[in-house]
């Protein structure tokens, strides 16, 4: 074989492994146990875009609570403010971190199973990503 | 000796002095507080009068005979709040190991005391340190306190119950004779705590 035609068919081979790689990865990914006295957990991770275009995600779920916000503390001028977040963007080829002080999952409502927290990640309608793990430790 | 040799000495003894400060200065703890802003003149604390966990009354006059570490926060808080609880617990520990005596008591104000009863802020900062102090009432003794203090907090707008709480992040650092002596700004580590409060402490 060739050497063009053998270096075609690798790219070809690269080209068809990486479009089999998930649109967006999880890493870090942390579900605080819920404090005494309230049922609220918090989340953080950092996800990666695989793909050359930007993904929006609009929408968290969890079936293990019953409500899922995207929240970012801000601190400016000494007032830490905490705003829900109706979309997070992110860009192609990039990863976005949510941690403590930040970008955060804001899930409250915690139900018997919230030992262990399914977390769904939407672009509208489409399910990018679906990952499990127990409260309180880090993946 | 030759003067010229006696210079080279006095320039090398001179370099060693210099190198020996800088290397202090680099690697000593720091003398002073690093992170504390100090008030000019402790500030007596407002009158106010709310209760904590047990459902005892809090006064100003109950801060005296220690040190606290005041923070104004409320329970439904998912991120600043745990965090800096979490970051004076650690603070106080590692003071506790460092043989630091005394240690500052920790007060959690709620800024939201329509959820924050006595029994739920007691069960939120007992998890953090047993030793913690949590304090709530009538949101009109909270907001003398905080005014007094130059604190500020507003419920952010929405209609539900989910609804969070605009908040100073300062940490306050109260004086056996109740009064406002220093703060802390955010954002916090347990490092500038650890280093500072023992300065504050012994009067630097």
């Amino acid at each position: 074989m060739s050497r063009p035609v053998l270096a075609v068919l690798l790219l070809a081979c690269l080209g068809a492994c990486l479009s089999d790689r998930p649109p967006l990865l999880i890493d870090g990914l942390e579900i605080t146990a819920p404090l005494p006295g309230n049922d609220m957990s918090a989340g953080y991770f950092e996800l990666t875009n695989t793909t050359a275009a930007p993904l929006v995600i609009t929408r968290v779920a969890s079936p293990d609570f019953e409500r899922v916000m995207m929240h970012e503390t801000t601190i400016d001028d000494g007032i830490a403010r905490m705003r829900m977040l109706e979309e997070i963007t992110v860009p192609a080829g990039q990863t976005v971190r949510f941690s403590r002080g930040g970008k955060h999952l804001m899930l409250s409502g915690a139900g018997p199973t919230a030992d262990l927290v399914t977390l769904q990640f939407y672009a509208g309608d489409a399910l990018l990503l679906s990952i499990s793990t127990r409260t309180g430790m880090e993946d | 000796m030759h003067a010229k040799q006696f210079l080279l000495i006095v320039l090398s003894l001179v370099a060693i002095a210099c190198g020996a400060w800088l290397s202090y200065q680099l690697v000593a703890p720091s003398a002073k507080p690093g992170t504390a802003t100090i008030l000019p003149q402790p500030l007596a604390l407002p009158e106010f009068v709310l209760v904590d966990q047990h459902g005892d009354a809090v006064r100003p006059d109950d801060f005296r005979g220690r040190w606290s570490l005041v923070f104004f926060g409320f329970t439904h808080c998912p991120d600043v709040c745990p965090l800096t609880l979490q970051v004076l617990a650690d603070a106080r520990r590692q003071l506790a190991a460092a043989g630091e005596s005394p240690l500052p008591t920790i007060v959690l104000v709620s800024v939201d005391p329509e959820r924050d009863t006595p029994e739920v802020i007691g069960n939120y900062v007992d998890y953090f340190d047993t030793d913690a102090i949590g304090v709530t009432g009538d949101l009109a003794e909270v907001q003398k306190l905080t005014s007094g203090l130059g604190v500020f907090f507003q419920r952010a707008a929405r209609d539900d119950d989910n609804y969070a709480v605009d908040h100073s992040a300062v940490v306050l650092l109260i004086d056996p004779d109740a009064r406002f002596r220093a703060l802390f700004s955010a954002p916090h580590e347990a490092g500038n705590f650890v280093n500072d409060l023992p300065l504050i402490l012994s009067g630097a």
